[in-house]
């Protein structure tokens, strides 16, 4: 009798707390606790005691901070970060696998072909996380078998210096006027994944003539497209093409004389995404953070970092949010060879 | 027992080599040995698994010469490997044109503050590379460039930029000045121990400063400059930081850029990758043979056991000019970069310019106290660096004794397998490493062990080259005495040749700890949450565009260094007054080595 009434008192306590939560009043100690231990995936992966991410997604300061709201809330799970860029991760991981070596738990990276590829060697196990629920509706099912799952959302679009730009281009097309010419900055195709995905998307949208018209406008061309941030902020250019939404948004809110445009002719989404892989280590410690991912305290998190969050009822940064911006993803079973090509047809027209 | 000889090579000191065998066989085969089994570990094993997999297709995983026909038939794999030559040339040029008289002036010569510019000099050689070019980028990016602003404020608003850092003269002059201390340290370190009597000759016979430092005092040196030109010219070759950030503006490719294209591709084509480094292997092969060539079997034996240096070449009125002009590196890799850097890091938002509101130590807070792994990656770049350093300065130095004395049937070969690392970029390396001791019997995955046995490896061509040249300089006849005198061939290492090497040792090991402390790409698929390194922060930090901390934590990365360096200031005089007491007329050096451990 004890037991039981003590149970139905933390379930009420938890069930009162998610709604706190969900009110947008960071959930108190006692809550957190109540809903946690209750939880039979928490219990089993606490005695797995551990967990490895092998994330890409998400810079270093987001990542830890989503990392210590996991251990604070799931107490007794020692989490190990190794935090790379995606394509090393994956690469690494790639290695692993070839070697029979099983470290990781749970994969995290920003290009959906690494998960395509793992599904088909069997590297994956399928998850269906209960929290997935509260994921936005176009992305919620990436994949019929749930082997993989949205980790992070990420928006390509225009950023430029307010104080040297009265009116910034306003779409994609626009950056093609006469008057950018030589004022444009942007990431390489070649090194940045999310390049490539633009260069893909504006392809598709407008052909090669817009990579050519885009190459008159002689871009300086760097690596990442953070580099168009460095690059504004030190004067160098003063409009940045294919330019990181959130990142730009943070050096913003820091005090930067930057500001970002979402084009009318669609910002470029992104995807990253998330895995269990089949061989990991703590299975379960891998689905509770999985399921964490989609918890409201990460939404915060990611809300706080100028991220896109990954839940339908937690609103963006400064009350932007999906369904506000036009947007456009690529999408396709063939996107590798896409890739490839755009990449080709960059370095012939654009550099 | 004429078992130690510079002047008989090949066979005959084998020949002679072996009654020794006889008497001490043991202790002999343990040494050898350990030699074979470290190099074979460090360096035939993961570069092994390089060759192998440049031999594989990366989609079916066959085997395949597919990999090397790509490259030979495809233009755009081939002009990177000419933009990469040309790079590595102009870098090795500017750095032993500016090292080598830079070397004399503070080794040979009553310049003013020479000990200033040896530490300005090593500071310029604390700096990771893609630092020193993220500095310039703020001093001379065409448009926003600091110098170009200010040339503009003097030449008209419509004045062209005076310099542009996004060229390929850019890139070479960054790579100059980042490798110029390679050879200022090689070959300073040769003259510290270069004895004087060949410089009082032609003094005597009424040869001048300059014709005396040309024809006698450089020409002595003659090894350590050419290892010093190799040296430069193979990181000329493998720098990725520099080319990545100032020749992808522009769209010249290199080697290194093209690798990281490899990687980037999905699927990745690493084994391409391994194959695209051969071509680097070849030509430095080349150099290597050059440099045989070049020297042949002259002897450039200055320390015999009699005087030694000490009397410093007087400038007379040149002596400030000179000062000046040996100013002018710490200047262009030292003060102006860093002084970039520096505000950058001072600034809470670094886009808002100067004022005392923007104004902030917040970063240094950041990366001390704010960041959870700073601390472990603080601790973790140091004890790797401090052990791996040791490791490959001890194993470097006797792989060069075992080489330069011809101690064993074969010892060149040891020579040329000590010298393979370093000329394989490091993310190649890195794969090989991981393919190496991922598997049974040698499971080393995820162990420190592992990341301070990639590092040892990959800067072992550093320490085997830096005492090589210093051992090029001391002549055998000290060593025959305690030999004859019962010695055996390790104590007489231990006791002779190690005490003679002495302040070139501890330069040694500076040589390979600031690179190894600085490192990056050879750790790639080597570290794990709980062997993460700094300079892996550091790169998050910058992929993640947070510059601010990227700034600041360079900072500090180049204040501990420093400090380092100043701790080994001490040591630094402990071997001065040895000299100095040699000096005096002992004909035997203190038994007691001094190797920093």
């Amino acid at each position: 009798m004890m037991e039981f009434s003590r149970r139905r008192l933390l379930q009420t306590g938890g069930l009162v707390g998610t709604a706190l939560v969900t009110g947008g009043l960071a959930g108190t100690a006692f809550s957190r606790i109540a809903s946690a231990a209750d939880d039979p995936l928490y219990a089993a992966a606490k005695k797995e005691g551990a967990l490895t991410l092998y994330w890409g997604s998400y810079e270093q300061q987001t990542m830890e901070a989503i990392r210590d709201a996991f251990k604070a809330k799931y107490p007794g799970i020692e989490v190990n970060l190794l935090r790379q860029a995606s394509q090393t991760v994956y690469t690494r991981l790639r290695m692993e696998l070839q070697s029979g070596v099983h470290e990781c738990d749970s994969l995290g990276t920003t290009n959906m072909l690494h998960y395509t590829e793992l599904k088909k060697i069997g590297a994956l196990a399928p998850f269906e996380p209960v929290d997935g629920v509260h994921i936005p509706d176009a992305f919620r099912t990436l994949d019929p078998d749930k082997m993989f799952h949205v980790g992070a959302i990420s928006l390509t679009s225009i950023n430029f210096a307010p104080g040297k730009v009265p009116s910034p281009p306003q779409s994609w097309q626009a950056l093609l006027e006469d008057q950018w010419q030589g004022k444009i900055t942007t990431g390489s195709p070649a090194f940045s994944g999310d390049v490539a995905n633009w260069v893909v998307a504006i392809r598709r949208k407008y052909g090669d003539d817009f990579l050519r018209a885009f190459g008159k406008q002689k871009p300086k061309v760097g690596q990442s497209n953070v580099d168009t941030v460095t690059d504004i902020l030190a004067g160098e250019r003063v409009v940045g093409s294919g330019a990181p939404f959130s990142y730009t948004l943070t050096q913003k809110a820091a005090g930067n004389p930057i500001d970002v445009v979402a084009p009318s002719d669609d910002a470029i989404l992104n995807l990253g995404v998330t895995g269990i892989l089949a061989k990991a280590p703590h299975p379960n410690a891998a689905r509770l953070f999985t399921n964490f991912l989609y918890s409201t305290e990460v939404s915060m998190i990611l809300q706080k970092n100028y991220w896109p969050t990954l839940r339908k009822d937690v609103p963006w940064a400064e009350g932007r949010a999906l369904d506000q911006l036009k947007w456009y993803r690529n999408t396709g079973d063939d996107l590798g060879p896409e890739v490839a090509e755009g990449i080709a047809k960059w370095k012939e027209l654009v550099r | 027992m004429g078992v130690i000889s510079t002047d008989s090579p090949d066979s005959a000191a084998a020949a002679t080599a072996r009654p020794v065998m006889a008497r001490v066989p043991l202790a002999r085969t343990v040494v050898f040995g350990a030699v074979a089994l470290l190099l074979f570990l460090l360096v035939v094993l993961p570069f092994g698994w390089v060759l192998n997999n440049s031999f594989h297709d990366d989609l079916t995983g066959a085997w395949t010469l597919g990999n090397y026909a790509r490259i030979f038939q495809s233009a755009d794999l081939l002009e990177p490997l000419f933009n990469s030559l040309l790079l590595a040339v102009a870098t090795a040029v500017i750095a032993v044109g500016i090292g080598v008289p830079l070397a004399w002036l503070v080794s040979r010569t009553d310049l003013p503050f020479r000990r200033t510019i040896r530490v300005l000099t090593l500071t310029a050689f604390v700096t990771p590379s893609f630092i020193g070019a993220t500095g310039w980028i703020l001093l001379a990016a065409p448009n926003s460039g600091w110098l170009n602003a200010l040339w503009r404020s003097l030449a008209g608003a419509e004045a062209g930029p005076l310099l542009n850092i996004y060229s390929m003269t850019g890139a070479i002059f960054i790579c100059g000045i980042y490798t110029v201390p390679y050879s200022f340290t090689m070959v300073s370190s040769a003259l510290d121990e270069m004895a004087v009597e060949l410089e009082d000759a032609a003094a005597t016979l009424g040869s001048g400063t300059l014709r005396t430092m040309l024809s006698i005092t450089i020409p002595l040196v003659t090894p350590a400059v050419i290892a010093s030109f190799i040296l430069s010219f193979i990181q000329g070759l493998t720098l990725f930081g520099v080319p990545a950030f100032l020749l992808t503006p522009t769209g010249i490719p290199v080697v290194t850029t093209k690798l990281a294209e490899f990687y980037q591709l999905f699927p990745p084509e690493i084994y391409m990758a391994a194959a695209y480094c051969m071509p680097l292997l070849l030509v430095t092969a080349m150099l290597f043979w050059m440099r045989r060539r070049i020297l042949g079997r002259k002897q450039f034996v200055t320390i015999s056991g009699k005087s030694r240096a000490g009397r410093r070449i007087a400038l007379g009125a040149a002596r400030w000019p000179a000062f000046g002009a040996a100013l002018l590196l710490p200047l262009v890799s030292v003060f102006l970069p860093y002084a970039a850097l520096l505000l950058v890091s001072l600034t809470r938002a670094w886009g808002q310019g100067l004022s005392w509101e923007n104004l902030s130590l917040h970063w240094y807070w950041w990366a001390l106290f704010g960041n959870s792994e700073t601390h472990t990656a603080i601790v973790n770049s140091l004890l790797f660096s401090t052990l791996a350093a040791t490791m490959c300065v001890m194993l470097g130095t006797v792989v060069a004794y075992i080489v330069e004395r011809r101690m064993v049937f074969g010892a060149s070969l040891f020579g040329a397998v000590a010298t393979v690392p370093i000329i394989i970029p490091g993310i190649v390396m890195s794969v090989g490493f991981f393919a190496a001791y991922t598997r049974a019997p040698l499971n080393l995955y995820g162990t420190p062990l592992l990341l301070v046995a990639a590092f040892a490896a990959t800067f072992l061509p550093i320490a085997y080259a830096h005492g090589g040249s210093i051992l090029k300089g001391i002549g055998p006849e000290l060593e025959r005495a305690a030999r004859s005198l019962g010695a055996g061939e390790g104590r007489t290492f231990l006791s002779i040749t190690i005490p003679l090497m002495g302040g070139g040792l501890l330069s040694g090991w500076f040589l390979v700890f600031i690179p190894i402390i600085r490192e990056l790409s050879v750790a790639v698929f080597l570290i794990t949450p709980k062997t993460n390194v700094m300079t892996t922060l550091i790169y998050n930090a910058k992929d993640g565009g947070n510059y601010e901390a990227v700034c600041a934590m360079s900072v500090l990365l180049l204040l501990i260094t420093l400090a380092l360096v100043a701790a080994a200031g001490p040591l630094t005089r402990l071997t001065t007054v040895r000299r100095t007491s040699r000096k005096s007329g002992r004909k035997t050096a203190p038994a007691e080595g001094v190797l920093p451990t």
